[in-house]
């Protein structure tokens, strides 16, 4: 095995490497643990175990237990989801609709199942636990549907409206339809909006979130935004501090069909204004300008972020897609593995579905 | 499809991934039965949990937050852990789980805060970012600091939790969850780009 100090420090310290070791480790975490508070505790124990095991439990008891239990159950199994199946969804504003239930007390709560649908007015909002998962605000005039609810994976449907995600589950597992692209987190907090038309706008905050419609896909970082249409799917990311004429030109580039005369001025706006970090945008028209265009874009990209080693010119312009993951891992705005891991599963469980 | 993460495997193989995955393995084993004493109430095993990871959150948060914010969120993001802890369904995810609750809870640092402190290029506002005292060896760490954390954020993390935290790689992954490929690599990419943003400054 070889030695590699910064790795494992194994082999010779490198003296760079011990010198920043040194100066920084005066910043290291130093604070003993806190007197925490009293642990809330999981139940591990049904209830009805633990009315089994009391003393006054009579065999009558129990039957007037089971037929209570089948009783209200039947009732209310096709409204109310059961524990552990279902989020709660608190009021911050208004009455938000969970089905036919206005939820109106300020600060009340009620809990979101598999197929149940949020929907808030133009005055109500919403927030919805997601456990260990996370956490999503509803802002007004939002319809929210839950179409998955499993260990594996958490997928919503956002038919209108605009909810902000604060994610903590590993990269993958929440995942939020709309009508022109499905949103992935990879990690960790977006705002997705969708509007009348179905037409989309995501902005991530934190981490990176991918946003796919059949192979076309975009990858969009912390600070920057990606819009959508329905049928054409996600456009090209862009960061929001982006020159105007930058973002114009690009939206033109994305969804609307212009003569090629006009998109090759429009990609020539783009290409001009192009900063180095918006490598991001350039990286993605590599794969969606036509191999004309895309000589260009690779000269320009090469210019402000040079390919690395095993990423060829001939090999951008025929489209191998290995090569344009090496060069998206020079970004440094995200470990495209999990995507690609993500993309492998999903393609599966669609493919057993079918 | 062939992906990044191909060449990331079999660079990570080529480096001894066998010894980082045995850790991994061993470190999750033990990490498990804390988790699960804590679930059942276990004030001292949650207290052994915040011995084990209290480090990994500091960087975490370090990459994010101005230093002088750090451990007071510290807190925050183990009291937040503490109270979520029972719904936590896949113990084995517990640092994963933890290191994403600590990457959330800087990014509502950052909201709330109207003042939030950027993250710059500008080694000359390193003193006023780092919020640590005026002598020479903290001006030199703050300085140091601030170059890291105007890296890409894929190399912020990896590069603080190894050189101010002095985890090795290996923890890094076991810890955060994260692939030990991926660490490695960005690890190795982070410490270039730091040199030469540390060149530059000389």
């Amino acid at each position: 095995m070889d030695k590699d100090y910064l790795w494992d420090r194994s082999g010779d310290a490198d003296p760079e490497i011990k010198k920043l070791e040194d100066v920084l480790g005066r910043l290291r975490h130093n604070r003993a643990a806190p007197v925490f508070p009293e642990m809330p505790v999981r139940m591990r124990r049904p209830i009805l175990t633990k009315l089994l095991e009391t003393r006054w439990t009579s065999a009558a008891a129990l039957a007037l237990v089971v037929v209570a239990i089948s009783v209200v159950g039947s009732l209310v199994r096709s409204k109310q989801p059961a524990l552990g199946s279902a989020w709660k969804v608190t009021q911050i504003q208004g009455g938000p609709r969970l089905e036919s239930r206005v939820i109106k007390a300020s600060g009340g709560t009620a809990r979101l199942g598999l197929g149940q649908t949020l929907e808030t007015d133009s005055q109500s909002k919403a927030s919805i636990d997601l456990d260990e998962i996370g956490t999503v605000e509803v802002e007004p005039g939002t319809r929210l549907r839950v179409l998955r609810l499993n260990l594996e994976l958490t997928q919503l449907a956002l038919e209108r409206g605009t909810i902000h995600a604060a994610i903590w589950a590993p990269p993958g597992q929440f995942v939020v339809d709309t009508p022109s692209a499905v949103a992935v987190d990879l990690g960790c907090a977006y705002t997705l909006h969708v509007d009348e038309s179905g037409a989309g706008l995501l902005r991530t905050t934190l981490g990176w979130v991918g946003f796919k419609l059949g192979n076309r896909e975009s990858f969009i970082p912390a600070g920057a935004v990606c819009r959508t249409k329905p049928k054409l799917g996600p456009g090209t990311p862009y960061f929001e501090d982006a020159s105007e004429s930058f973002r114009a030109a690009l939206v033109k580039l994305d969804f609307e069909r212009g003569s090629v005369e006009e998109r090759n001025a429009e990609l020539n706006i783009v290409l001009a204004e192009a900063r180095p970090k918006d490598a991001l945008t350039l990286w993605h028209l590599l794969s969606r300008e036509d191999e004309s265009e895309r000589g260009r874009v690779f000269d320009r990209l090469a210019k402000l972020l040079p390919a690395p080693p095993g990423v060829t010119r001939e090999g951008i312009l025929r489209g191998d897609s290995r090569m344009l993951d090496l060069w998206w891992g020079r970004l440094g705005l995200g470990d495209i593995s999990l995507w690609r891991h993500w993309e492998g599963s999903w393609s599966a469980k669609r493919g057993a579905e079918r | 499809m062939a992906s990044v993460g191909d060449s990331v495997d079999v660079f990570a193989a080529s480096l001894g991934r066998e010894a980082v995955t045995n850790l991994s393995a061993r470190d999750a084993t033990g990490d498990s039965s804390l988790v699960s004493a804590a679930q059942a109430g276990d004030r001292l095993a949650f207290g052994q949990l915040y011995e084990q990871y209290a480090r990994m959150v500091h960087g975490i948060l370090m990459a994010r937050v101005p230093p002088g914010q750090v451990d007071d969120l510290v807190q925050d993001v183990f009291l937040v852990a503490l109270r979520r802890l029972s719904a936590l369904r896949d113990i084995s995810r517990f640092g994963a789980w933890l290191a994403a609750i600590a990457r959330n809870r800087a990014n509502d640092y950052h909201r709330q805060s109207m003042s939030a402190v950027e993250v710059t290029d500008d080694f000359s506002q390193a003193e006023a970012v780092s919020g640590v005292s005026d002598s020479a060896a903290d001006s030199e760490a703050a300085v140091i600091l601030a170059a890291i954390r105007s890296l890409p954020e894929a190399y912020r993390e990896p590069l603080i939790l190894r050189l101010v935290e002095g985890m090795t790689g290996p923890e890094i992954a076991a810890r955060t969850g994260l692939k030990p490929g991926s660490v490695r690599v960005n690890l190795h990419r982070g410490i270039e780009q730091l040199r030469e943003k540390l060149a530059q400054r000389l």
